[in-house]
């Protein structure tokens, strides 16, 4: 099929230009609030929830959002929209399991989790998953992105009298160099505040194209009637087509997707990390879930809808050769005059750098927490609990972030061979996403969860999973719902009930048996010749492993061979791995959540209400991390000495930039003065003279 | 006139099965003790978890009912 090239003017390229170069200086701007890792990751757990929400927004209703759910809108109407309405059913075992859990237990990375919770190895095997699922993810940003802008170029450019054919992998490897060195040197904090402007355009941009679209087909009434009552539907048909049925985008979006989007997405996590406390998480969570994703499935799919409306007029606009993919910029650029059709596609672009810069920036923090610095603690270079050379950090932090780049345009490769995004994404959600959610979800949710349970879960389910890709009819059929197979791309979504049953099933067995695991190993641990026992099973493991990925064999044999291999697995991780179920499971679980606030603050918890106060300031001449309040101002805020308190720039349209947490200490007799360190000033990036809230913690 | 298939059966699946889920969520946030009713802050959250799911539910009924009869 001809692709379709050169539309738009050039007061779009223009607009387009400005726009992109006034979001990097804007950026650029904000990575002065950078003073170390926890700023440039996390953007030093300070902001209010609505600043978060609307950073989530940007992230949510990224490009890819709008590339994909564009078309599959174009293809089968209002249904698109059903992935931006079905995450609530996750939401209590997010803001009351997980969301505080990541919080109080001060982790930097889903990693670090698991090694506190069960053990390094653990650890090490999850940090793969998580980089893979990071890069993937990255990769089909780039994807997406490139889509999106290709219809704009001309097919071939002439450049210093050298004639280069545009191609789609051409245009990703420019666009990836520019979101790389934006990531790069702007950090989280330039993140959350480029993409608080870039929620706005978005919807702005997403809204235009409906509105002015439902105006061009005649109105609202003319669009409701152009369309068939099938295309109306806001869910899909239950189980056909292959390409996009209901059944199968529950389990893959609903399911898989949605706790993978709320518990996995490190970029996500990031993003609540940095709210000034776990109540603001929650508040942010809630605002997009309940208002902002059903206003974004409008947003990233009217394109598609007005598209489908203006190809029943009799003289239709719509190109033929139109691919589904490409469907909103066309739209886009019929309905748009010169220069806002080049805003929408620039805040198209920008909202890919928004949702690139936040993933590019979760694995480098990925990198730098569950990579380097444990390499570092190995090799002895570094001390536990040091926080070694700051600069030096960062400065891996940025290498990393331009490795990723890398690795995330060589990731579109294998994701081009899909017909349209929507299905790559599915593809890629239903098969990288199930291992770590049901790792996750065990040890957050069920205390009895052991290191051989979830190991096991990560190599045993992910060769079933292996297993099932190959052998789809046979593994995956019994659980189809009905859905048809593509013999092409089989089971793209409904793989994904079947991903998550058996990584479910391995972790759970495994769990179940973990007292015979137990006693075998310790009968083992008898005999002279243990480590050469314990020598043959790795040996075994590998070779079966090696088998499963290779396909050889044939399914039944491979099938028993992947469950040997569990087996052996759990043996052998209950062998090496210590693991004590009390403290490794204490503040890490959600039955001991309050024994994670204790931990977290470091005294008995102090869960009165209290109000929150203004106060002017004055600097101590010390930099003890403690600030001082009046008596009057501390039964005001019903506080005690010791508790945790939130000190901040009193404008609330800050969302909290100018802010900084600390202790209470002694109290002092001057009413309406609070006592702060230089570093409190320096951390808080406070302007003399400027009122100040105080908000007690815990 | 579009069949079962294509109309309510994804709607019963999708609030009787995600419903599941969402029980499961809530009973364990309460029982642990993480979700605590005593707490007034807490209480409100717990509705507005129960407004959610309610909220979606009607959402999509009327959207369907809208796209069949309207």
């Amino acid at each position: 099929m001809d692709r379709i090239h050169t539309i738009g003017t050039q007061t779009d390229w223009v607009v387009m230009i400005v726009y992109l170069v006034a979001i990097l200086l804007f950026g650029s701007y904000f990575s002065k609030y950078n003073h170390n890792t926890t700023d440039f990751f996390f953007g030093g757990r300070r902001f209010s929830w609505w600043l978060i929400a609307m950073s989530i927004v940007a992230t949510g209703v990224s490009s890819h959002s709008f590339v994909k759910y564009s078309a599959k809108a174009w293809e089968y109407g209002f249904s698109s929209s059903m992935a931006y309405m079905n995450d609530w059913f996750f939401i209590p075992f997010f803001m009351f399991g997980w969301l505080p859990i990541v919080v109080y237990s001060k982790i930097r990375s889903i990693p670090e989790y698991f090694e506190k919770r069960f053990s390094p190895s653990a650890r090490f095997f999850v940090t793969i998953l998580q980089l893979l699922y990071l890069v993937g993810y990255i990769g089909i940003g780039f994807l997406t992105m490139g889509k999106a802008i290709l219809p704009l170029m001309p097919p071939t450019m002439s450049l210093f009298g050298l004639e280069i054919n545009i191609t789609l992998m051409g245009l990703i490897i420019v666009i990836a160099f520019v979101t790389g060195a934006y990531t790069t040197f702007g950090g989280q904090i330039a993140v959350l505040f480029t993409d608080l402007v870039q929620g706005f355009m978005l919807l702005l941009a997403g809204l235009m194209v409906f509105i002015i679209g439902i105006d061009y087909v005649g109105g609202w009434h003319a669009f409701w009637n152009l369309l068939p009552t099938e295309w109306k539907m806001p869910l899909a048909h239950y189980n056909k087509p292959s390409d996009f049925n209901f059944v199968g985008i529950f389990w893959q979006d609903g399911i898989a997707g949605s706790v993978g989007f709320l518990f996995m997405n490190m970029g996500l996590i990031m993003r609540f990390m940095s709210a000034k406390s776990v109540n603001e998480g929650r508040k942010a969570a809630t605002f997009n879930i309940l208002f902002m994703l059903p206003v974004s499935a409008i947003v990233v799919s009217g394109g598609g809808w007005v598209g489908k409306a203006m190809s029943m007029l009799s003289n239709s606009p719509i190109p033929a050769n139109t691919e589904p993919d490409f469907i909103f910029v066309v739209v886009a650029n019929i309905i748009m005059g010169p220069g806002v059709f080049g805003f929408v596609v620039a805040a198209l672009a920008a909202a890919l750098m928004s949702t690139v810069n936040t993933l590019l920036n979760a694995s480098s923090a990925v990198y730098v927490n569950d990579i380097y610095n444990p390499m570092r603690i190995w090799l002895k270079k570094l001390k536990k609990n040091d926080k070694g050379n700051e600069k030096r950090a960062l400065l891996v932090a940025r290498i990393a972030t331009v490795a990723f780049t890398i690795l995330g345009v060589l990731a579109v490769i294998p994701f081009s061979s899909y017909p349209t995004v929507y299905e790559a994404h599915g593809y890629f959600h239903s098969t990288l996403t199930p291992p770590l959610v049901i790792a996750i979800f065990l040890g957050v949710f069920w205390k009895k969860f052991t290191p051989a349970g979830v190991i096991a879960t990560v190599i045993g389910g992910v060769s079933l999973m292996v297993l099932g890709a190959y052998y789809p009819g046979v593994l995956i059929a019994p659980f189809d719902h009905g859905t048809p197979m593509d013999p092409v791309h089989p089971y793209t979504y409904i793989g994904a009930l079947y991903n998550t049953f058996v990584c479910l099933a391995v972790g759970v067995i495994v769990t179940l048996f973990h007292k015979q695991f137990t006693k075998t190993v310790n009968r083992i641990k008898k005999y002279s010749n243990r480590n050469l026992i314990m020598s043959v099973m790795v040996i075994v493991c590998a070779i079966f492993f090696m088998l499963v990925i290779l396909n050889i064999g044939g399914v039944q044999f491979l099938f028993i061979a992947s469950l040997i291999m569990t087996f052996l697995v759990s043996m052998i991780s209950s062998y090496y791995i210590k693991y004590d179920p009390i403290a490794q499971t204490e503040g890490l679980t959600v039955s001991s959540l309050h024994r994670a606030k204790e931990m977290f603050k470091g005294s008995k918890l102090n869960e009165r209400d209290g109000e929150i106060v203004k106060v002017n300031w004055n600097v101590r001449k010390d930099d003890e991390d403690f600030v001082n309040l009046s008596k009057h101002e501390m039964n005001k805020m019903n506080a005690e000495v010791g508790d945790l308190i939130y000190v901040s720039d009193a404008r609330k349209y800050l969302g909290g930039l100018k802010s900084f947490h600390s202790t209470i200490g002694e109290p002092h007799a001057e009413e309406g003065i609070i006592y702060i360190s230089k570093e409190h000033l320096q951390n808080g990036l406070l302007i003399k003279g400027r009122l100040l809230t105080a908000e007690k913690e815990m | 006139m579009p069949s079962f298939f294509n109309t309510w059966l994804p709607f019963i699946y999708l609030y009787v099965v995600g419903g599941l889920f969402f029980i499961t969520g809530l009973i364990i946030a309460v029982k642990s003790g993480s979700l605590n009713k005593q707490i007034p802050r807490h209480r409100k959250w717990f509705w507005l978890l129960i407004f959610g799911y309610c909220f979606f539910f009607i959402l999509h009924a009327l959207l369907i009912t809208a796209a069949l009869y309207w």
